[in-house]
Parts: C-alpha cells; structure tokens; sequence
C-alpha cells in the first residue's frame, strides 16, 4: 500500500488509531462470545443474538453519522461531503443484517421488536451526543473503530461463521459486505486523517473519541450474553 | 548502571543443508516425499540451515554442547577470562533432559565455577528472556557481567520416525508445517557493565516485552494431541500411548499465527506512544520474522500505521542461517555486528515475537565510541 497519509500530524494520528484499534482488537478477543466465535465454539443460537444485538446499533449508525454530517459548516463543507456519501452507504446496512437474521431461522418480528442492550445504549447516545457538537471532527476516531470492526467481521468472523453453520442460503451477507466497501471506506478515512489532524488539540479529540467508541463497543458484545 | 554487549559468538552445527537435502538429513516420512515441502519454503524464503542430527538422524551434537560452543567462541573473543563470569543465563525451548534447567547442562558443559544461574523456558522469545535477566541483574549492580546463551536442537522432533509412530499415521499441515520451518543452532551474548574498546561495544538501552497468552489460545506447542487441547502428554498411561497420540509432536496452529502480525504491530506503537522509540532514530531493525511471508505482513501494517521503516535498514540473516527459534535472535546480532561496519551512535531496534501463546518482546541498542 502506498503512502495515504502524507502530513506529519496526520502520520501521528494515523500511528495513534492504529494503536487504538490495535488494543480494541485484543481486548474484544477476550469478549466471551467473541471468543466462541474465534475459537470454534459459537451455537447458532450466539449468532442469532450477535445479530439481534448489532441490528440495533447499525440502525442507528445511520442516524448519527447523518446528524454528524449536518453538523459541519461551511468552513467543513468538503468534510461533510464525505461523511454524507458515507451515510448514504450505509443507512440500509440493517437490511442485510435482518436478511442474515432471517435465513438462520429467526422472524422479522423479534429483530423489529429487539431492544437496544446497555452497552449499544450508551454507545449510541455518546455518538449522538458528539454528532450534535459543531464540527464534530473527533467522530473520525469513531468512524476508525467502526470501520476495522467491519474489516475484522468480514476478513475473520464470516470465515469462521460459514465453517460452523452451513444454510441453504447466505447468513453473512452484512459482514461480507462490510469487507468489499472497506477499502473505499478506507482511502476517505486517510483523506479526512490529512483534512482535519492539523493540530495535536484534533487529534487528541479524535484518538479520545476513537477509545470511548471502542470501550463502549465493547460493552455492546459483552452485553450479549447478558439479554 | 549502563549494561554493553561486548562480545558475541554462534555455532551453527554441520554443513549448511540446502532445500533439496532436507528430507536426506531429516528423513522420509513412510518413505514418500512431502506435498507440502516447496509450498512452505517458498512462503519461508528460507534457502540453509544447519542440523545436529546426521542422515540417519542420529544425534552428532546436543544442545546443551552447541550452546556451550557457542558461548566459547563468545568468550574467547571477549576482554575477560571465563572464570571472570559471574552470571550464566540460558534459553531453549527444550534442552537435552527435561530436568534439571537447561542452565545447568551449560554450565557444566562450559566448565564456568560459582555463577549465578538462570534458565528462561519458552520459544522463541526465552532468549529474550535470558537477556532481560542478564541485563538487569547488571543494571542493579547485582554483577559485573553475564553470559547469555540460546540454543536450539529443534531437528529431534522432525525424525520420520516421530511422525510415523502417530497412530493414524496422516500427518496433519499443522504438525508438518515447522519441519520446514525450523532447525538449529546457537548464539550467545557477553554482557559488562563497561565498555571494551573492541569499537563494536552496544549498549542496550532497554528491553521490553508484552505477552497476549490471556487472549490466544495456544498457537505452537508440544504435548497436547491435534484434537484434545486439555488432555496434556503427562496425561496419557504411559509416554508411548501419549507419542501414539501424537501429543509429542511440535505443532503450529497455523489460522492462529496471523495474530502475530498485530500483536507485534501493537507492542511497537505502545512503544512510539511511551516515547521509547522514534521510527525516524532508528538505523537498523534486527526483527526475528519466522518467514518471508510474515515480514512482509509486518511492513504492509506499519505502512497502514504510518509507521513504516525503509526496507534497507531491516537486516537478517534468517534465509541463510534458517530459522533457529530462540537462538535466531542471538545469531543475527552476531552475524549482523561482524559483518557490519557499525558507526558510534548508530541505533539497532530488535523484535522477537512469539507465537507460542503470543509475547513479542522488543529491544533498543545504541553503538558505543
């Protein structure tokens, strides 16, 4: 891969979500259903409630990513070009995930009804809450956390998903897809990396957004085995 | 109390085996050639390496000696006399006799008096182990010097005979995979806590490392059989039952191994964000990577991290020397120091990660005036 990032500030923001991501990764790997998932063990059961409890999250990523859009003036206007195009990419992401849903054997129904658990509660209100500021710049920390999330389900989860369970049709469609978009996902995260880490405040607000996010991502998958 | 690398020393047992004699050395599987074989050195690169056992896979030297060689030529090319060594600090991921430490073997081996022992137990980041004992040791004032020692007899657990007394004689890639992966040899490191004039003296500047085992399973062992990860080789009736079950054979778990990638990744940028190292500093990186494979993994993800370092200050010496676990580390340093014309204040960055259970250890080296 060539060099995406080019300015120096945007080298160390890049370095810092890196690490970010990197400490996420590990520490979900000791998430329990995260490690049935990994190490073989996950009953269709634990995948039905994987999707039941991320439907809920991804129907409201649309939400926040759009409110974050719209929160950027005129001074961001290229900024929130793309994270409107990105919201548009995304916002019928939930389809997939109920059809995935479906074609394990659950009804319509129980994903519509499904609550949000405590820890997709608390994410989606701090993603809310940092959408609402002006130019909320830092949510490209969660954008980040998001989107390797997205390139680890399609890479790794699926993988071991369709080695567990075999159905007549498909049951990963949502986190395969995430995977063929990434890498377009990917080039305008480092654009807007060079766009808006021009100064150590921006980044310490984006590498602080991006460790909330991936906190409270966490909580969502350990919240799981407690609905 | 500054701690230098003032000498170093490798032996590499036998004449340097190339791809086509492997399976002469190390014997034939129920007669037939491996399927796998190419596939696995072309990913490795890796075109020699040395072994201690002969073609009829018997054993021309043990560990424990090929450690002790190595160490001789450590001293001998040193400021000091052997009896001036204080400390002996040893590694291997599995010495000649399963008790008592590997340490002692060396020791008696090198006919070294009163030292102050230790033996580290792991793969291949025990070396490092070793080292960080040696070093803070001196960097305590607890002694003046210490001699580490690496040293690797990995060909034993690669014998034909050892596969084909696995009962249902189908050798699994997991267990066949490091057959083409590892062989042997020793390196060894003379520690002071002064400096020689001998213009290559090293002052390690720290040593640092971060294991993962609370969140892998186990990625390379020996002494559980393929499908029964609890059931360990002191488990079964008697030894012959457990080696019927193939719970003696080295295994790699090779899904797993792409973790290493990041963990390493990880542990570097936990030590650009703690201030220890700046990329830019760096002169050269001695990275003990298992295959070609696997360095350029590394490279795409520090280039994804903007934390890339320039191809040509990477040095090894893995494809020629093969890959001797925690010896390799030990080997590089001896080979990379003799052969390179190293200037006062020139930087050396080291990392050793393991994919036993997941530890990455990482090291800081400035040349001395």
């Amino acid at each position: 891969m060539e060099q995406m990032v080019l300015t120096k500030l945007g080298q160390n923001c890049l370095q810092a979500l890196l690490k970010t991501w990197l400490d996420f990764d590990l520490s979900i790997t000791k998430v329990p259903i995260v490690k049935r998932l990994e190490q073989g063990r996950l009953s269709i059961e634990d995948y039905q409630q994987l999707l039941l409890n991320l439907r809920q999250q991804v129907i409201e990523g649309s939400r926040w990513i759009s409110r974050c859009a719209s929160s950027f003036d005129r001074d961001y206007s290229d900024v929130r070009s793309i994270v409107i195009h990105h919201a548009h990419e995304e916002h019928k992401d939930y389809l997939m995930l109920e059809a995935d849903y479906i074609a394990t054997g659950g009804k319509q129904e129980t994903i519509t009804a499904f609550k949000k658990n405590t820890g997709s509660e608390a994410l989606h209100g701090f993603l809310m809450y940092r959408a609402s500021q002006p130019n909320p710049i830092d949510l490209i920390g969660a954008m980040w956390i998001i989107e390797g999330l997205g390139n680890k389900m399609a890479c790794k989860w699926s993988k071991y998903i369709n080695e567990q369970f075999s159905f007549d049709t498909e049951i990963t469609s949502f986190m395969d897809y995430h995977g063929e978009n990434d890498e377009n996902h990917l080039l305008e995260l480092y654009k807007l990396i060079d766009r808006v880490a021009t100064c150590q405040k921006n980044i310490d607000g984006i590498i602080r957004t991006a460790k909330v996010v991936a906190k409270l991502y966490q909580l969502q998958l350990e919240e799981i085995d407690n609905v | 109390m500054a701690v230098y690398i003032n000498s170093t020393g490798r032996y590499l047992p036998g004449k340097a085996i190339d791809n086509e004699e492997i399976e002469n050395v190390l014997g034939l599987i129920n007669g037939k050639k491996s399927r796998l074989k190419n596939k696995i050195l072309n990913s490795n690169g890796i075109t020699k390496r040395h072994y201690a056992i002969n073609d009829k896979q018997q054993t021309n030297i043990s560990n424990g000696e090929m450690a002790a060689l190595a160490g001789k030529s450590c001293i001998e090319s040193s400021f000091i006399a052997a009896s001036k060594i204080q400390m002996l600090s040893c590694a291997t991921s599995q010495g000649d006799l399963v008790l008592p430490g590997f340490g002692s073997m060396v020791q008696a081996e090198l006919n070294l008096s009163e030292v102050e022992l230790h033996t580290s137990h792991g793969i291949c980041s025990s070396s490092m182990m070793a080292l960080k004992a040696a070093y803070t040791n001196i960097k305590c004032d607890e002694a003046d010097n210490a001699l580490v020692i690496a040293s690797e007899l990995t060909s034993r657990l690669f014998k034909r005979s050892r596969y084909e007394q696995v009962t249902n004689k189908a050798v699994d890639f997991n267990a066949e995979f490091l057959r083409w992966m590892l062989s042997d040899g020793a390196g060894a490191l003379l520690l002071e806590n002064q400096i020689r004039p001998t213009g290559t003296s090293i002052r390690i500047d720290w040593i640092k490392s971060f294991s993962h085992a609370d969140v892998y399973p186990v990625c390379m062992s020996v002494g559980i059989a393929k499908d029964n990860e609890h059931k360990s080789w002191q488990d079964y009736e008697t030894y012959s039952e457990a080696e019927k079950a193939g719970a003696l054979m080295l295994r790699q778990d090779v899904r797993l191994l792409e973790n290493i990638v990041s963990i390493g990744v990880q542990g570097f940028l936990k030590l650009i964000t703690q201030g220890k190292v700046e990329i830019n500093k760096i002169d050269h990186v001695l990275c003990h990577f298992s295959s070609k494979y696997f360095k350029s993994k590394i490279f795409d993800m520090l280039e994804t991290a903007g934390a890339s370092i320039p191809e040509s200050k990477w040095y090894t010496n893995l494809y020629e020397r093969g890959n001797t676990g925690c010896a390799s580390i030990f080997i590089m340093l001896d080979e990379f120091i003799k052969t390179k014309k190293l200037k006062a204040g020139e930087t050396i960055f080291c990392m050793v990660p393991e994919s036993g259970r997941f530890n990455c250890a990482y090291m800081h080296l400035t040349v001395m005036e």
